[in-house]
């Protein structure tokens, strides 16, 4: 009986739309921007998408529970100093540079400490919102202050060059001539596609971002859960400052400034709803290539550095524009009142209240 | 007192029908300028919908509206105001933060000739006009220091600025003393004699005896009758509400002999007090009670979202003290919340998901995977077995008729194999035939051992379907009837709810005497 009516039909867009969309920014671009789609720019979208890729999959991860983190960006810069602040050796700060703390701690024990250290973030995010009830968004805006704040006490707002190569290699390493990165980044979204859609945890996250109360009702422990959430997305960030750092080979200070609405716009142009509960890792994917074309092909058709930001922000807005019609096309078609073919009796109970 | 043939309104002939329901019937209603008309009716009865269509929020789809002889033909909430009929919600929407003078003339503020707020003309003024209508209030207080009490008058005293006629008053009473409903009834009654008219519904029956002129009752959609206070008593009244006919549905008794859950002196401060009551395997016992009278409190206890406070639950012989819903369905409890749309169901999810929830953990793998198979077949099942109307398991739950939505909220509690089911409104919002379906699930429950207790407000429905209804009022079980007793009389039961005794109904005088009156302490009333 599943016939294809209007609404089954809107329902199928809204869930494939990207994808539509993606295709025809290949074919746009591909034809009208000279070398746009050869292997070297290509590698270079992928490798430009690879840090915001892996920081989305977090704000996904968010949005899906109806949450929000601000506080991303902040990990990211933090935990970028401090990687670099504890491997390199320590020299006077001059206005230009700074160096290190002077331990020069192995790679092998800097990286581990600094995912714990955003997992960590990620957990007092959860556990003021959850347990304290504070409201998500002042938290992680507040949190974002407080770690950029800290990151640049570290650095003396100074550049700390020169991290050594075993920490490179995940932002700036090559295997078989394809970036870590972007393996990396692929096999992160593989993993939490998985999650998202064939377990438990999954499950659960969706529940509780379309639900709360009926999630509670249903058997399940909503701060248990939105906390978990939090702590993947602090350990993500962290994961997304290590690249990044790697990348760069040396930690800027303002590291990853106003990357979280690039992040937010990206899941939300992939079809995950501000509104929480549901949206899929897969749709996110294709709403960072969307965003890292674009971003490429900004740059290579030279367009004046003074319009991109008016651009790329105009393409939010539509992004959102779109999300909001999606639940408010759903508010009236949703929940509506049943066609029940039943011959109801006309003195039968009204059904109100 | 208005006089018999002034009529200030005249709703003729007024339907209105939503799909599988029809919410009004043909009502014919009217109010005379000057009285105080009551409305009284279960919930769903239609009392909200007739005041809809009367506050022009609601359109109906035939009838006629006339006030004052003037046949009204477009009614919009803008031209209902216009006529003069306003409506006093039972939570006073007011502007909180801001002193009563402000809220007297919002929007309207005098200005000095510096075109800044004049606050000396705007105190003065409204003090003027709140002391015309016989009002004792100091207008420079935010409205949030004033009592519920005088939040409700100065409401009407708002309306009555605004040049109402006709004042709708919902519920007014909810919230009140004993010495708040005296000060507010003798507000009304002064605005009466200045020949405003007011429509006042209530579900407590002594003070619609105490200050109505007339009464209307309403059931199932249609008007059932409107009476002189002089000439009705409250026997009547109660047999006008519930109704003369058979009840169409009557199971037999599945009930076994050991004992499922036992409550012993179960309290809760402010919620309910020395509650003791026992549930056989198989049976089917009704709880039915007044909103604040400890029913609600006490299911969301059982089920783990509020605490159970002092005295002792048994489950099977065991202690039972749940912390969460997890709990509970572990212990063997499980819960179908009335509101199904916040608590029952995940409407953005699909129907697979939702009925599967409740045991997701038995559905993992040892990593965690969840196993699609087992899922499949668990919601394949369920949707065969209850009847669940859906293209698919796949189908988002919003998208689901009430009826459909409310199996599904049971396909998920039966799959937890509960012993106890606390049943919350199982059939509200439902069309006819998926309620037939909803009595057809709980029987078989029932016949499956599983002990049932259904909370509801349809009385009628708990008389077809329990074994024992039990009545609570002021946090108290205060009566109960069993079928074996063969005393489960509705107009006894619905008095009992209301706080009266069987005795008194039976002598068919006042029912409702001086030392029954509600306490003020942890009174409310039904919304």
């Amino acid at each position: 009986m599943q016939t294809l009516d209007r609404h089954h039909l809107l329902e199928f867009l809204s869930r494939h739309f990207i994808w539509v969309v993606l295709i025809a920014t290949v074919l746009v671009f591909g034809l009208t921007i000279d070398g746009y789609l050869r292997i070297s720019n290509i590698t270079n979208i992928l490798i430009t998408g690879s840090v915001l890729g892996v920081m989305v999959i977090g704000q996904a991860l968010c949005l899906m529970a109806r949450k929000l983190d601000l506080s991303a960006e902040g990990t990211v810069s933090l935990v970028a100093v401090t990687a670099a602040w504890l491997m390199l050796p320590y020299r006077e700060t001059d206005l230009a540079q700074a160096g290190g703390l002077g331990i020069e701690l192995d790679p092998l024990i800097v990286i581990p400490l600094i995912l714990l250290l955003g997992t960590v973030i990620g957990f007092v995010n959860g556990f003021m919102i959850m347990k304290l009830n504070m409201n998500f968004f002042i938290v992680t805006l507040a949190m974002q202050l407080v770690l950029r704040g800290l990151a640049l006490a570290i650095s003396s707002g100074a550049i700390m060059p020169g991290t050594p190569a075993a920490f490179n290699w995940l932002g700036g390493g090559r295997v078989a001539g394809i970036p870590v990165s972007v393996i990396a980044t692929i096999g992160l979204y593989a993993v939490f596609g998985f999650v998202m859609s064939r377990m438990q945890f999954g499950r659960k996250v969706y529940a509780v971002g379309a639900n709360e109360d009926a999630a509670r009702a249903s058997g399940f422990n909503p701060a248990r859960t939105v906390i978990l959430v939090y702590m993947v997305s602090g350990f993500l960030a962290a994961l997304a400052g290590w690249m990044l750092l790697g990348r760069l080979e040396a930690s800027v200070p303002n590291l990853g400034v106003g990357i979280t609405l690039n992040v937010v716009a990206a899941a939300v142009i992939g079809g995950v709803s501000l509104k929480g509960g549901e949206g899929s890792i897969i749709g996110a994917f294709a709403g960072v290539l969307f965003l890292a074309m674009v971003n490429n092909a900004l740059n290579l058709m030279n367009v004046d550095p003074l319009w991109v930001n008016a651009v790329r922000g105009l393409i939010i807005l539509v992004a959102l524009v779109i999300d909001a019609q999606k639940s408010r096309y759903r508010g009236r078609a949703g929940p509506a009142e049943p066609k029940v073919k039943t011959g109801a009796e006309p003195n039968q109970k009204a059904a109100l209240s | 007192m208005g006089r018999k043939d002034d009529i200030l309104l005249d709703m003729r002939g007024i339907s209105k029908s939503y799909p599988g329901v029809q919410a009004l019937a043909d009502a014919d209603f009217s109010v005379r300028r000057g009285e105080i008309h009551g409305v009284v009716g279960k919930n769903g009865a239609g009392k909200s919908t007739l005041m809809g269509v009367l506050m022009g929020i609601r359109q109906a789809d035939s009838g006629s509206i006339a006030i004052d002889g003037t046949a009204l033909r477009h009614a919009s909430p803008q031209t209902m105001l216009d006529a003069g009929i306003s409506y006093v919600p039972q939570h006073i929407n007011l502007l909180n933060t801001l002193t009563v003078a402000e809220n007297i003339l919002v929007g309207n503020l005098p200005k000095n000739r510096f075109g800044l707020v004049d606050w000396k003309a705007v105190n003065d003024d409204s003090q003027e006009r709140l002391k015309r209508l016989g009002l004792k209030l100091d207008v420079r207080l935010p409205v949030e220091g004033l009592s519920v009490a005088e939040r409700t008058m100065l409401a009407i005293a708002k309306a009555l600025f605004n040049n109402a006629r006709l004042i709708i008053l919902d519920e007014p009473t909810a919230a009140l003393a004993r010495g708040d409903i005296d000060l507010l009834f003798s507000f009304v009654r002064a605005q009466q004699e200045q020949g405003v008219a007011f429509i006042y519904i209530s579900h407590h029956l002594e003070e619609v005896f105490e200050i109505c002129d007339r009464v209307t009752v309403m059931r199932d959609g249609h008007i059932v009758g409107t009476r002189e206070i002089s000439e009705i008593d409250v026997p009547e009244l109660i047999h006008m509400m519930v109704g003369g006919g058979v009840q169409e549905y009557e199971r037999e008794t599945t009930a076994g002999a050991e004992t499922v859950l036992e409550a012993k002196n179960l309290s809760r401060r402010g919620a309910y007090e020395q509650i003791n009551f026992k549930l056989r395997r198989g049976e089917v016992v009704g709880l039915s009670g007044l909103q604040g009278s400890g029913v609600d409190e006490l299911a969301q206890a059982l089920f783990g979202l509020e605490r159970l406070g002092v005295g002792e639950v048994l489950l099977d012989g065991g202690t039972f003290d749940p912390d969460s819903p997890r709990d509970a369905f572990d212990g063997g409890l499980a819960y179908l919340p009335q509101d199904r749309h916040r608590f029952g169901l995940i409407q953005l999810r699909p129907v697979r998901e939702n009925v599967t929830y409740s045991v997701l953990d038995r559905l993992v793998s040892r990593l965690g995977v969840l196993m699609r198979k087992p899922e499949q077949q668990i919601t394949e099942a369920y949707i065969e077995k209850l009847g669940i109307v859906t293209p698919g398991a796949e189908q988002r739950t919003m998208l689901l008729s009430g009826g459909n939505q409310q199996k599904v909220v049971f396909a998920k509690l039966a799959a937890t194999q509960p012993k106890v089911l606390i049943l919350h409104e199982p059939t509200q919002g439902v069309d006819v035939q998926a309620k037939v379906d909803i009595f057809n699930i709980i029987d078989d429950l029932a016949a499956q051992g599983v002990a049932l207790l259904v909370i509801s407000s349809e009385v009628r429905e708990l008389i077809g379907l329990c074994d024992r209804i039990l009545v609570m009022y002021e946090g108290r079980v205060t009566d109960e009837f069993t079928r074996a007793a063969d005393n489960m009389k509705p107009e006894d039961i619905l008095l009992a709810i209301e706080g009266g005794s069987r005795s008194a109904a039976a002598n068919g005088s006042a029912a409702l005497t001086e030392n029954n009156k509600p306490s003020p302490g942890i009174r409310k009333g039904v919304s």
